[in-house]
């Protein structure tokens, strides 16, 4: 359906109003002037032609625009026509040869020396202008003469300035067959209201009231209501299937100590994810949290649980230096560390940072979900079970697992779902917690955990090529996006 | 991410069945594979699973999984009677070496392609790019022992890998590829390490190059391993893994003498695990033998001991295996992971949202309510965006960082304003009127709390517009303010001011000063707001309190 562009309001039939009254002017007559027609309707010409145009678009007027032109002889144009051009009158006022400059002397020689020379009347050498041939009467000349007739002459006097054409146009309409039929059903011609007011509600004149009709087979123009950005809208429905799980949202500082961004996640330190290559590290530093000691113990030798460790010697120092947070795990970690009592369901969505240049699939921060599960009884099984669900909820009916490495985790998992013209899509990571990283602050149950870059599902759910979009947003993309989503009414329940 | 390059012909030799079958089930013992091609598959595995680096470990690992030869592969290893002596000068340089020597090998082009591959992965995961181990490879039966690993003049010259001449190992350095790309390693020590024999030939020059001598080819049939590095686990892990994968490549394998010690040490080590443990974690119910038997497809020794217990042999080369839990999960991989029931617990938990989201959520219904888009730019920015462009003065307590990648990517924001201006910029081609809204994390000094700004930009953006909505935005936040002129050079004098809530400012509104919108490279007035949301909740506190 064609978009309506202006605020221009019509009936179904797309009538007007104005229509109306000019098709009831033309009624009976043949190619009426635009002219006469508006005299007749007290209005501008313009109008009527606006209007006539309206009534053809619907197919109940013809019209015809014939265009005239008129030649006038501008001022000089008027001088020459009494005396001859400039060129003939300088011509005219020697024999033979002459002296360039004596005839500059002649007033019109400034512009008619050039003329003379182009028209091949004149030859000039050495200073001497001489006559050449017999100059015979030119065709701007015999319509300068004449009556201004179309054709070559008249063109040159037009390109000179000589002449000018004053074009006026005349439009004539005539009612179609279908505009005479309209007009022999009758026409209403009663007064139109576009707006009901207020006192017509309060004095009844409403129930009286010639309302003009609207046009349906157009669309209105166009409103843009305000919006929730379309990538955040994703994040709330996936917060949303947490909460409905039973999982408690947490947040947390973007500046995180290496120490909980690694070493309380028992990653080496001297593992390749560590370098300033793929972190951002920042000049300041933090003290350790009370029972730094226990991790340190992990990394070493493996505390008091069956793991030998790293081996080799714990660095304080690095692990006081600040990064900006590479995962949300570090905050996982931290919670868990406050709340030893099982059982725990939380999770969180917010920004992480890798020191990545940006391309349309890499951004150097991008929003990353993460879950933990910490409960007496829960299993592996658990943890893909967990997985399934929420897969499901989010989207992705087919979910199958692959084994994985994390250095956190153990057992570690890579589901992957199934994504249409895309086949398996490999889509975050999971795992249970390693004792190394949960001993050290008296959890005593397993935790499940997972991961997953919401980036990433953004562009499968949102269908984006590249998530630049997300961040740097093209403010129509935003007003385009719909606010409920294709698949947002699927209900998952089995 | 460590990609090995699989050769079918020597793949299905190893393994002893078709490529099909084992290509089907390969990513199940954890892998994935990236690309299949008419004669190999390059394949993707963990770094924690150095051993599968080589096309012998891989075969190793699928004869087990797919049930064709399960169970320990142990290693014998004989005297060879070669010694070695390490210099003690090397302490300070790389001191730790570590050797074998393996026999009567037939070696094919896909077993060398293999070997070569698995040293350059083992130099990435384990050598962490040759600083902690580099790996050196020689032909026996060119050189003499006994050998030595010493520390030697720059200036000594040798012939390198794949060169005619000889060239010192200072000008390796310079003109070598790999001496480039190793520098680093050596470069500021006054000595070099180098590996010589008893005639004083050279055999390697770690962690650089080896000698052309000593070069690898299909007609060797006997190797002298070397690894050198800076830490002895790794070292070792080195030695171990690539004498495995020799071994079943065909070779026998044998000691060396360092310095007194024999190298290496091929043995397993023995963990005993709890069967009740395992199957707790896993969520499995496994008998003692049901677990011992997938432990065996896993190339596990496991013998059930008792009801509760497998005794378990770890192969030598399973560096990975630090706890009892990294046995359980080979247990999970031999049960299969597509075997699993996928179950949710019984245990029931009540959700909650967090308070930066109750009171983003707000904001959100607020301003979009007030017609506003919501954008969600980067948080990391610039001082030109934030302080200059802006006319304000750079903050002290702006985060650096301290390696950016682009000049426009250099701090985290402190403002918000700053980041709708450029998004402004980004659509100035769009239609107006453009209404856009932020709220998110901003960070001072290393301290992260919430903002959130307004800004409006159309031909008769305004004062009012931004009061109005800075007024919507406190009172459907409950926040009961104040106003006062504000001295923010980003807004227009007299067209300005400040929230204030229980006496401090916590925002500001007004119409934007067009050094700014014109900075900016915009063209149409702009009324503002931003508000720093730390004052939702101490409000409500300061209110509860009184």
């Amino acid at each position: 359906m064609e978009r309506e562009p202006s605020a221009e309001k019509r009936g179904p039939a797309g009538v007007t109003q104005n229509e109306k009254r000019l098709l009831a002017v033309l009624a009976g007559h043949r190619d009426r002037t635009a002219e006469s027609v508006a005299i007749e309707m007290q209005t501008a010409t313009d109008a009527v032609i606006q209007w006539a145009h309206l009534a053809e678009e619907n197919g109940f007027t013809t019209m015809i625009r014939t265009v005239n032109h008129t030649y006038v002889l501008t001022g000089e144009g008027e001088i020459y026509a009494r005396s001859g051009l400039p060129e003939r009158q300088l011509l005219n006022s020697f024999e033979g040869s002459i002296d360039m400059a004596t005839l500059k002397q002649h007033p019109l020689s400034k512009i008619a020396i050039g003329w003379m020379r182009k028209k091949g009347w004149v030859t000039i050498r050495d200073g001497v202008i001489s006559r050449a041939g017999s100059a015979p009467e030119g065709v701007d000349e015999k319509a300068l003469k004449g009556s201004l007739t179309e054709g070559e002459g008249l063109n040159d006097l037009i390109r000179r300035g000589l002449v000018v054409d004053e074009e006026t146009a005349i439009t004539t309409m005539t009612l179609t067959p279908a505009g005479e039929a309209l007009v022999s059903e009758g026409l209403d011609l009663r007064e139109e209201t576009g707006q009901i007011t207020h006192e017509h509600l309060l004095t009844g004149e409403w129930e009286h009231l010639n309302l003009r009709r609207y046009r349906i087979d157009r669309l209105p123009r166009r409103a843009t209501p305000g919006k929730i950005h379309p990538y955040q809208r994703l994040i709330n429905e996936m917060r949303q299937i947490l909460l409905e799980m039973g999982f408690t949202e947490i947040s947390g500082e973007l500046v995180q100590s290496a120490f909980w961004n690694f070493d309380a996640l028992f990653q080496p330190q001297d593992h390749p994810a560590r370098e300033m290559q793929d972190t951002f590290y920042l000049a300041e530093q933090t003290t350790l949290p009370e029972g730094y000691e226990r991790v340190k113990a992990m990394h070493e030798h493996g505390g008091d649980t069956t793991s030998s460790g790293w081996g080799g010697e714990w660095s304080s120092r690095k692990a006081e230096q600040c990064v900006l947070r590479t995962h949300t795990t570090g905050l996982s970690i931290q919670y868990l560390a406050t709340h030893q009592e099982p059982p725990v369901r939380a999770f969180c969505i917010s920004r992480v940072y890798r020191r990545e240049a940006i391309d349309p699939t890499h951004t150097p921060e991008f929003e990353q979900l993460e879950g933990i599960v910490m409960d007496k009884e829960v299993t592996f099984s658990h943890l893909l079970g967990f997985l399934k669900e929420f897969y499901l909820k989010v989207g992705f009916a087919d979910v199958r697992f692959r084994p994985a490495y994390f250095p956190y985790t153990e057992p570690s998992v890579e589901p992957e779902v199934y994504v249409d013209g895309l086949g398996w899509v490999e889509i975050g990571g999971a795992g249970i917690f390693r004792q190394e990283v949960t001993n050290p602050w008296g959890v005593r149950t397993p935790v499940l955990a997972w991961g997953l870059g919401v980036s990433r599902v953004a562009m499968l759910k949102l269908g984006l090529k590249d998530l630049r979009m997300l961040y740097r947003s093209d403010i129509d993309w935003i007003r385009d996006a719909p606010v409920l989503s294709a698949d947002a009414l699927k209900s998952t329940r089995r | 991410m460590t990609i090995i390059t699989l050769s079918y012909t020597y793949l299905e030799a190893l393994v002893g069945t078709d490529k099909e079958t084992i290509l089907d089930r390969l990513p199940m013992i954890g892998s994935d594979i990236e690309r299949i091609e008419d004669d190999h598959a390059d394949v993707e595995f963990f770094p924690d699973r150095p051993d599968l680096f080589s096309t012998e470990g891989v075969a190793r690992a699928m004869k087990g999984f797919l049930g064709i030869e399960t169970g320990q592969v142990t290693y014998e290893v004989k005297p060879s009677g070669i010694s070695f002596t390490i210099d003690p000068r090397l302490k300070e340089i790389r001191p730790f070496l570590g050797s074998a020597v393996i026999r009567g090998l037939s070696l094919s082009e896909e077993a060398i392609q293999s070997l070569m591959g698995l040293q350059e992965a083992l130099h990435w995961a384990v050598g962490r790019g040759r600083k902690k181990v580099a790996i050196g490879l020689h032909d026996l039966d060119r050189i003499t022992p006994p050998f030595r690993y010493c520390a030697t003049e720059k200036s000594r010259a040798f012939v390198p890998l794949d060169f005619t001449e000889p060239m010192t190992m200072e000008q390796m350095l310079e003109e070598h590829p790999k001496g480039r790309a190793y520098a680093h390693l050596v470069r500021d020590h006054p000595l070099y390490p180098l590996i010589v024999d008893a005639g004083d030939q050279v055999c390697s020059f770690p962690p650089i190059i080896n000698g052309e001598l000593t070069k690898v080819t299909t007609e060797t049939k006997n190797i002298l391993l070397d690894t050198t590095g800076t830490d002895r686990r790794a070292v070792d892990v080195a030695v171990k893994i690539v004498c495995a994968a020799l071994a079943e490549a065909g070779g026998t394998i044998e000691s060396v003498t360092i310095d007194g010690v024999e190298s290496p040490d091929l043995a397993p080590s023995v963990r005993t695990v709890s069967v009740e443990e395992g199957n707790r974690l896993l969520g499995l119910s496994l008998t003692a033998p049901e677990m011992a038997a997938l432990l065996e497809k896993m190339r596990f020794g496991a013998t059930p001991e008792e009801t509760d217990r497998v005794r378990v042999e770890v192969p030598c080369y399973r560096a990975d295996i630090m706890h009892d839990w990294d046995i359980f999960e080979d247990v999970a991989i031999g049960y299969g992971y597509e075997n699993f029931d996928a179950a949710l617990p019984e245990t029931s938990t009540i959700g909650e949202q967090s308070q930066v989201s109750v009171i983003g959520g707000a904001v959100r219904e607020i301003l979009a309510g007030l017609g506003y888009h919501e954008v969600m730019p980067f948080t990391l920015t610039s001082e030109t965006v934030t302080f200059d462009l802006m006319q304000r003065e750079r903050s002290t307590t702006a985060l650096h960082l301290l390696h950016p990648i682009t000049e426009d990517q250099t701090i985290v924001r402190t403002d918000l304003l700053p980041l709708l201006f450029e998004l402004l910029q980004m659509n100035r081609y769009r239609e107006l009127p453009q209404r856009l809204f932020c709220t998110g994390d901003v960070v001072e000094g290393i301290s992260t709390y919430q903002k959130a700004a307004v800004v409006s930009c159309h031909g008769a953006a305004d004062f009012s517009e931004a009061y109005a909505a800075a007024d919507a935005l406190c009172r459907d936040l409950g926040l009961s303010y104040t106003t006062a002129e504000s001295a923010d050079p980003a807004f227009i004098d007299g067209r300005r001011g400040d929230i204030i809530v229980d006496g401090s400012a916590v925002g500001v509104f007004g119409e934007i000063s067009p050094r700014v919108i014109l900075g900016f490279e915009l063209d149409h007035p702009i009324a503002a707001v931003e508000l720093d949301l730390r004052a939702v909740q101490a409000h409500r506190d300061r209110r509860d309190r009184s």
